[in-house]
């Protein structure tokens, strides 16, 4: 185990980098295509209504219009990965304001846009479902009342979409043997992932095989939706990413790919769609959701945990996108990684009309952080215990068995602590509108299927084919180190052929921190093939065991004998003459984790984590009292993500997650109107942290060679930074102010009134 | 649609005559219409290559700053961050580096928002706007010159020429500061302007305080009589008070009235104390917001 401070890290240059700084990259929205027309969307504007007329006739007859497309038009499937609650276009009921009604395809924009503005749609209003809480009382106005009716292998109940525990040893009894107990309330605003690049979807057919450009963060999975939908083999549709202008989980999931498709079928044309920054802000099934959290936890006085109890209801929003696991996973959250020998934690993921949740950036996490963290300074708190000592006596550690009943291998959670707390000075004397908050988190790796091709063709040059999709995280950027260092060659002998569908094997995508980790796993097998090749020609040509030929420097030489050797580039110039040089690989995806003593009601797997990532942000704020605006001077993160392969992307990665945290601290959250419509669905009024905000951030990572993990050892890098940083700065406010803010963002506004003692008092309870 | 690139001062103004709009930066017009705020106009001018609407010229009554002048122009001007630093405090936060380098001073009172950050200064240092059509030339108090929000007094013919600032007089200085969430592509959540002149004894001889983004237009305060002749920490807090009890905010998705009405007193004292400090010959560099204080690098 080394500990590494990546300040200065070694130069790593991104084979997409010097395109996307010059401005010489393409994007999706920067094609063009012959004859392609324009697309644009008929959305609901209201958030719960019955459709009782929708006429799209005028629309159709004006000229230059070329295809009106509403549910009729298209198959009638409903679709959805954990609960098929939708359709394409919204079918008798419209449930959020983003939802689309019809799509229309025209010679230019704003001819698309006079005719989205032609038809004819008229309401009856339905109750909106506006308040998570609410929404879970038997009384509620439905948001589906076909919802018994929707295929689902989830627990659900009415609104209540998926319900999840997690329960541990005896609750009542650990609470009744416990000193003190703390029980406190937290609630989190919805927010943004807020790629800069809002998605584009370009469709042409040839025949009857569709091509879709589209910025996804998942092709494979956009490529399942238009098929589930549109009812295709996957064969025919071809999904091709151009470069991708950031995603953070917005671009995961399934979305316009199959009405573009249509639209263009039935206008026999290549279709385009741009969205608008307010649509990007609107429509997609892709937002973090908002979270009320009720915590209890039984504390001995030398600071033991002894219980904890939770319940938790999440935004699910109108329909069910991949948030279905969301419940257990934020269950996971609100135990944390902690020794708690008796727990019960309760999770619903409630339907709104409000815009659907999905998968930003490390889902249900930050939020959910922020919540227990800034409890567990309270409990720490009411035992007299300094946080961070409080968090190393409780926090799992290498062989001890976590809150869900899983026994960890070699973690360097504890190191992270030490790590992060040292960076950030933490103990120092500070003036009294400064404070240090520090905050653990944690977050899995996700193993998956994934696949890909290596072939080194007769000049020595190489590429790399692979389903993996680049989302400015660098991480298939990275891969083409891992086959140079498995072949012996430089990085920059290979080129990257990805993001298309229809030339390589399946991978996830940029989705679950998943792309080093999976495929990575698959290129090395694929380039071990290769070197197997390579062995076997240098073996032959040498006069010397395959076993003994070393593959190092660009050059094949016999063990022992570095004079006797052949440049691969030669090896390859034979290959080519006989059996090519081919590499396909996927290699066996390391299998779940036992858990043991623990009752998952409603499991999805996320009970137990492979390779799970642990992770310590200590921040410094500075609070102006007078107007309760926060300030970030310094954070320390500390990250356990196992072994480092590209020290740069890493530390970019842990930087941008840190800043994103302390939008998501202080600035990034959706505020609401009565009727269930976002308020700043704008990027002034919703404002995402800039460079001039930015603090120095000083990155630390534990590096431990983890088993049954990615290659050499790595975890995932993706998601872990963004989980600890909200909490962290929390728990810093909380110190100058007194007591924590309970709502999140923890916005300027929020704190003053905190400050002004306006804020909702915690229960503690001396037993 | 029509797009004139105007040659000459009389040319603009020949075509605002026949009904056309002018276009500087269109740090405004063209974000505005992109976000649907408010169309194009049919009919527009550029006035962005007109080189005499660009000079900041120093006389012995003031200085003139000409109705182009970037924003970055006056943030980076050794004059204007000195004599006239209140102005270069609300100019160098203006948007991005981008937006500064674009956006015009004279784009920016015309455009008449109440969170205009160069407003408040500009009314505290007793500012005057040159208006010119093709009748002829005319000078308005600054404070005159705004009627609503995104409306201003001028005639729909009048071209912004230039704004004209008295020199400062005795020991005096001026500051502005606004309260923000963020550090770039921001918008006054409240701000204020001050200036001060200190007498011999140290006390507030003179003052003028403007706040931002609390009522329909920048609002100057009044009734500050009783606060001359009172030494700097008292005056400011006087000014804190008053502020808050004579903006009239309104409750939006940035804030509620209550907190604007908190804050804008808050940054009313700020900028009174920057104010005299720089009054008393400190030096504070622009903008205050990043000197001192919450924005500070500690």
């Amino acid at each position: 185990m080394t500990v590494t401070n990546h300040t200065t890290p070694p130069r790593f240059v991104r084979a997409d980098g010097p395109d996307k700084v010059t401005g010489s990259g393409r994007y999706t929205a920067d094609l063009t295509l012959t004859g392609a027309l324009a697309a644009k969307f008929k959305y609901a504007d209201v958030t719960h209504a019955r459709i009782t007329k929708l006429d799209v006739t005028t629309a159709q007859a004006m000229p230059g219009v070329f295809a009106v497309l509403t549910q009729a038009d298209v198959p009638d499937v409903k679709f959805g990965p954990f609960v098929q609650d939708r359709t394409l276009f919204a079918n008798d009921v419209v449930r959020y304001e983003g939802e689309v009604i019809a799509a229309v395809a025209a010679v230019d924009a704003a001819t698309a846009q006079r005719a989205v503005d032609a038809i004819v749609v008229e309401y009856d209003a339905l109750p909106v479902v506006n308040d998570i809480e609410a929404a879970l009382s038997p009384d509620s106005p439905l948001v589906h009342a076909d919802w018994a009716d929707y295929g689902s292998t989830l627990i659900r109940d009415r609104n209540d979409a998926s319900f999840a525990s997690i329960a541990k040893g005896d609750v009542d009894a650990g609470m009744a043997a416990a000193d003190h107990v703390v029980r406190s309330r937290y609630v989190a605003d919805g927010c943004h992932a807020a790629p800069i690049e809002p998605r584009a979807v370009v469709a042409q057919w040839e025949g009857n095989k569709v091509t879709i450009w589209t910025s996804t963060q998942v092709p494979f999975d956009a490529r399942a939706g238009v098929c589930e939908t549109l009812e295709l083999p996957n064969n025919r549709v071809r999904i091709i990413v151009p470069h991708l202008g950031g995603g953070f989980g917005g671009k995961c999931g399934f979305h316009y790919e199959a009405h573009i498709a249509a639209l263009a079928r039935a206008a026999k044309r290549p279709v385009r769609l741009v969205f608008s920054r307010r649509e990007e802000f609107l429509a997609p099934d892709r937002r973090r959701e908002g979270i009320v959290y009720d915590f209890e936890t039984g504390v001995k006085s030398d600071g033991t945990i002894v219980a904890r109890r939770a319940w938790l209801a999440l935004d699910n929003g109108a329909y069910t996108a991949d948030a279905g696991f969301f419940s257990q996973l934020a269950a996971m959250h609100a135990l944390g990684p902690y020794r708690i020998p008796n727990a019960l934690v309760e999770a619903h993921l409630v339907y709104t009309n409000h815009q659907p949740s999905g998968s930003v950036r490390a889902p249900t996490a930050p939020q959910t952080c922020w919540a227990l963290e800034s409890h567990t300074d309270e409990v720490a708190r009411a035992v007299g215990m300094d946080p961070v000592a409080f968090r190393k006596l409780n926090a799992v550690d290498t062989g001890a068995e976590g809150p869900s009943g899983q026994t960890y291998g070699e973690i360097g959670i504890q190191q992270c602590i030490d790590a992060a707390a040292a960076g950030a000075g933490y103990g120092q004397e500070l003036p009294d509108d400064e404070a240090i908050g520090v905050a653990i988190g944690w977050w899995p790796s996700f193993s998956v299927p994934s696949g890909a091709y290596v072939k080194i063709d007769g000049d020595g040059s190489g590429q790399i084919i692979t389903g993996a999709q680049e989302c400015g995280t660098g991480a298939v950027m990275t891969l083409r180190q891992l086959v140079a260092d498995e072949l012996g060659m430089d990085a920059e002998n290979f080129e990257l052929v990805y993001q298309d569908t229809s030339v390589a094997p399946y991978d996830m995508g940029a989705t679950g921190s998943q792309t080093l980790f999976n495929n990575g796993r698959a290129v090395i097998a694929a380039a071990g093939q290769i070197a197997e090749q390579l062995r076997n020609l240098a073996a032959e040509h040498l006069e010397a065991s395959p076993a003994d030929i070393v593959l190092a420097d660009g050059v094949a030489s016999v063990a022992g004998s570095p004079d006797r050797g052949v440049p691969i580039a030669e090896l390859a110039g034979i290959a080519a003459g006989g059996e090519l040089l081919i590499g396909h690989g996927s290699g066996t995806p390391p299998g779940a984790p036992p858990i043991v003593g623990a009752v998952c009601v409603g499991d999805l797997g996320m009970a137990a984590w492979v390779a799970p990532q642990f992770s310590c942000h200590a921040v410094r704020v500075k609070l102006d009292r007078d107007t309760g605006v926060a300030r970030i001077l310094h954070v320390s993160a500390a990250h356990d993500s196992g072994t480092i392969i590209n020290p740069v992307g890493a530390t970019g990665q842990v930087e941008g997650a840190v800043l994103m945290g302390i939008g998501q601290a202080l600035t990034e959250g959706t505020t609401y109107d009565a009727d269930g419509r976002q308020r700043n669905a704008a990027m002034l009024e919703y404002k995402l942290q800039t460079c001039a905000d930015a603090p120095p951030i000083d990155v630390h990572f534990i590096q431990i060679n983890t088993p049954d993990a990615g290659p050499r050892g790595a975890k995932g890098l993706a998601e872990a930074p963004n989980v600890a940083t909200a909490a962290a700065i929390s728990n810093a406010i909380a110190q100058i102010v007194g007591t924590p803010i309970r709502q999140l963002p923890m916005t300027a506004e929020r704190v003053w009134e905190a400050l002004a003692g306006q804020h909702v008092v915690n229960e503690t309870v001396a037993v | 649609m029509s797009f004139l690139i105007a040659q000459s001062v009389d040319e603009v103004l020949a075509a605002l005559a026949a009904g056309a709009r002018p276009i500087a930066g269109g740090t405004d017009l063209v974000v505005g219409a992109r976000h649907g705020k408010a169309a194009l106009p049919e009919a527009l001018v550029a006035i962005d290559r007109l080189s005499e609407l660009k000079a900041i010229t120093e006389t012995s009554h003031g200085v003139i700053i000409g109705a182009l002048v970037t924003h970055h122009d006056i943030e980076s001007h050794p004059l204007l961050t000195t004599v006239y630093a209140g102005l270069a405090d609300g100019s160098a936060l203006v948007g991005s580096p981008s937006t500064r380098h674009l956006g015009t001073l004279g784009g920016n009172i015309m455009n008449g928002s109440p969170a205009m950050d160069t407003g408040a200064a500009l009314q505290v240092l007793g500012a005057e706007v040159e208006l010119r059509s093709t009748a002829g030339s005319r000078r308005v108090p600054i404070a005159s010159l705004w009627a609503r929000p995104g409306q201003t007094t001028a005639a729909a013919d009048e071209l912004c020429i230039a704004i004209h600032i008295p020199k400062p007089e005795g020991s005096s200085g001026s500051a502005y500061l606004r309260l923000e969430y963020r550090r770039a592509m921001e918008i006054a959540v409240v701000g204020a302007g001050a200036s001060v002149t200190l007498g011999d004894d140290g006390a507030v001889a003179a003052l003028s305080v403007a706040l931002t983004a609390v009522a329909p237009i920048i609002l100057g305060l009044t009734d500050l009589q009783s606060v001359l002749g009172l030494g700097i920490a008292d005056a400011a807090a006087a000014v804190q008070q008053l502020a808050s009890a004579q903006a009239t905010p309104i409750s939006d998705v940035r804030a509620s009235d209550r907190y604007r009405r908190h804050t804008v007193g808050v940054m009313a004292r700020r900028a009174v104390e920057a104010a005299a400090r720089r009054a008393s010959g400190e030096v504070i560099s622009t903008p205050v917001n990043r000197s001192i204080g919450i924005g500070a690098a500690s």
